[in-house]
């Protein structure tokens, strides 16, 4: 029952403020749970005495006395059920922890640290038993004082831009009213000592990144209850009729991950009607501490912003999660994969490192291939005889015995190429060495060009295209077929 | 044509495989022989035109009707072989934005996004320096070979 009159309390101050105390109260709580035991107990008492204390506070606690019994009434339930659905509302491990300790602190003030402060230990029991903000939320609706409570303190969007990120406990807000706890001032002196709140910040900042692997791995009940939770939220979202683009569904195949998975968050349509602080809250604790805060901030300053698009793009650690940048992120890396296909082709751009160098040299070596291809042409134009004669060997060295077959009405080209295919499909090695060779030395004799007669009319339709152009290029169709059978047959 | 077709034709969106060799070198000697035939010495010049379009045609040719940058060089010479115009010539990339000079290298690249006017310059490379090499083979063997 010192739990429950506890949990009262906290839920008591929260209900009185607009919601700045509702959060102050969780985070130093949240941080101090990570602390010893016996640090915990003067620090909370101190801590809740003076956050009673408080003006603000006081004035509502008649009213409170009502929402407490109720409040209590509901706790009670919590805590004796203990059961996993209360861990339902924890989204990810790494944000049960911090949740767990608000109704240990709020054990510490009415037992006046007669309880021993588990810590922890306590923690871990009640992981299981106490719902953290989201299942406070999620439970919201059922109560009204719940209710005005939770989107007062989780809500409030204009009190704190942080109000809904429990997993976000280097808040000003929290670091302030921790400081006020440690040093057990008043609560006017919450904003008394700056230098405590960094140092606490720090603390907190190690005592989070340190809590998070023993609490992922003693959260992994919850870790089960928060991914059926989110993922009871995404089939929610998915039964919206929301469709995902081929493109993003491409993207999501390769990326597709667990919902519990700490080291990314997933772009969903959080927001919901109807449940939008549900899923703010939600998505804040997906987020991981450290992971773009700005991102939540952003998403805490519109709760009503539209869905985001089901790009299913695994938003890495840090990053943005919005569908534009999701987008561009694709695209970026689709154009670092070509860069670094192009940096491979160009030679000598294995050092080069940065788009704009790389683009340049890509541009210069185009450059000089095409200027590469002019001046060679040129010079092949000069050096004539040489060429054809050497064609000529070739071809004739292996088609003494394949004169006759050849027909005329076809173009002996195709033969050729026929030929060429052919020894392709046999010898490829010889012949495209040969071909490699710039068909320099006729070393390596064409294969005999066998079944001629069998590729031809296969290859014809192929190689009209390319004899098309040589047509165009204003060379008649007769004098081609002479020329080839010239080649052919001379000497 | 099948399988003339799938050495010649890049369906394969990877870039890294490129036209046969085989293929190109054939194409382009023919292409070579033919132009030797009709043109007359006199007038190396000309001659020296039409051996460099017969190298970008059997270059795209080479490539097949898959990539943007041989339909594109198709187009251009066939259009110019009908109208008789100049062979084309390359613009200079003085631009101060390295993607409008990249597009004016590249044929065909004019239309296209950034992402794929990547693509086709690293196609249109491998095809280019391939072209490049047979030629400076046949060139090189020629002179050896030259009496």
């Amino acid at each position: 029952m010192e739990k429950e009159r506890f949990l009262s309390v906290d839920w008591q101050s929260p209900d009185m403020n607009s919601g700045a105390v509702a959060d102050q109260l969780p985070r130093p709580f949240l941080d101090l749970g990570w602390e010893q035991p016996v640090h915990h107990d003067a620090k909370f008492e101190s801590a809740i005495s003076s956050l009673v204390s408080s003006p603000s506070l006081n004035p509502s606690s008649g009213n409170g006395s009502v929402v407490v019994r109720e409040l209590v009434g509901w706790l009670g339930s919590i805590c004796d059920s203990g059961d996993i659905s209360q861990t339902s509302c924890y989204s990810t491990p790494l944000n049960s922890p911090p949740k767990l300790t608000l109704p240990v602190l709020g054990h510490r003030q009415q037992g006046g640290g007669g309880l021993p402060m588990p810590g922890n230990e306590m923690a871990d029991g009640q992981f299981t038993g106490f719902a953290a903000n989201p299942g406070f939320v999620e439970r919201a609706p059922r109560s009204s004082c719940f209710g005005a409570w939770s989107y007062g303190g989780l809500g409030d969007q204009s009190g704190l831009p942080e109000a809904g990120n429990l997993s976000r406990v280097p808040s000003s807000h929290s670091l302030k009213s921790a400081g006020a706890l440690q040093m057990g001032v008043p609560d006017n002196g919450k904003d008394a000592s700056k230098s405590n709140p960094e140092r606490i910040e720090t603390e907190m900042r190690s005592k989070l990144g340190g809590g998070m692997p023993p609490s992922s791995t003693s959260g992994r009940t919850m870790a089960s209850g928060a991914a059926n939770n989110v993922s009871k939220r995404k089939a929610a979202s998915r039964g919206r009729g929301k469709e995902a683009p081929l493109s993003s569904s491409n993207v999501n195949s390769p990326t597709a991950a667990e919902d519990e998975h700490p080291d990314a968050k997933r772009c969903k349509p959080a927001k919901t009607n109807g449940a939008d602080k549900d899923s703010v809250v939600k998505q804040e604790t997906e987020q991981n501490i450290g992971a773009s805060q700005k991102k939540g901030k952003e998403n805490n300053a519109k709760p009503q912003e539209p869905p985001k698009d089901y790009i299913h793009v695994r938003a890495r650690r840090g990053q943005a999660t919005d569908s534009h940048s999701l987008a561009e992120r694709v695209r970026r890396e689709k154009i670092g994969k070509r860069m670094k296909l192009l940096q491979d082709l160009v030679p000598g751009c294995n050092k080069i490192t940065g788009k704009a160098v790389m683009l340049d040299e890509i541009i210069n070596y185009v450059q000089s291939l095409q200027r590469q291809v002019e001046f060679l042409s040129m010079k092949l134009a000069t050096i004539n005889p040489q060429l054809d004669f050497d064609l000529e060997t070739l071809l004739q060295k292996n088609m003494h015995q394949e004169h006759e077959p050849l027909p005329q009405q076809v173009y002996p080209s195709e033969g050729t190429s026929t030929a060429f295919s052919y020894a392709q499909q046999h010898q490829g090695s010889p012949l495209q060495s040969a071909i490699t060779n710039g068909l320099g030395v006729g070393q390596q004799p064409l294969c005999p060009f066998d079944g001629l007669a069998d590729a031809t009319s296969q290859l014809g339709s192929f190689w009209e295209s390319d004899l098309q152009y040589v047509v165009r290029m204003g060379i008649g169709q007769s004098q081609g077929a002479e020329f080839f059978s010239q080649s052919l047959h001379a000497d | 044509m099948d399988s003339k077709g799938s050495a010649c034709s890049n369906p394969n969106p990877n870039p890294t495989f490129g036209p046969s060799k085989l293929m190109l070198a054939f194409r382009f000697l023919r292409a070579l022989s033919i132009v030797h035939r009709t043109t007359p010495a006199s007038s190396p010049t000309c001659r020296g035109r039409r051996i460099e379009r017969a190298a970008y045609a059997s270059m795209a040719y080479s490539a097949g009707t898959s990539r943007a940058w041989s339909r594109a060089v198709l187009r251009r010479l066939h259009h110019r072989a009908r109208r008789r115009a100049v062979a084309p010539r390359r613009l200079s990339t003085t631009a101060g934005n390295r993607a409008e000079a990249l597009r004016r290298l590249v044929p065909g690249g004019a239309g296209m996004d950034y992402c794929t006017l990547l693509e086709e310059t690293a196609d249109y490379t491998k095809c280019l320096s391939m072209q490049v090499e047979l030629m400076q083979g046949i060139v090189d063997s020629a002179s050896s070979n030259g009496r």
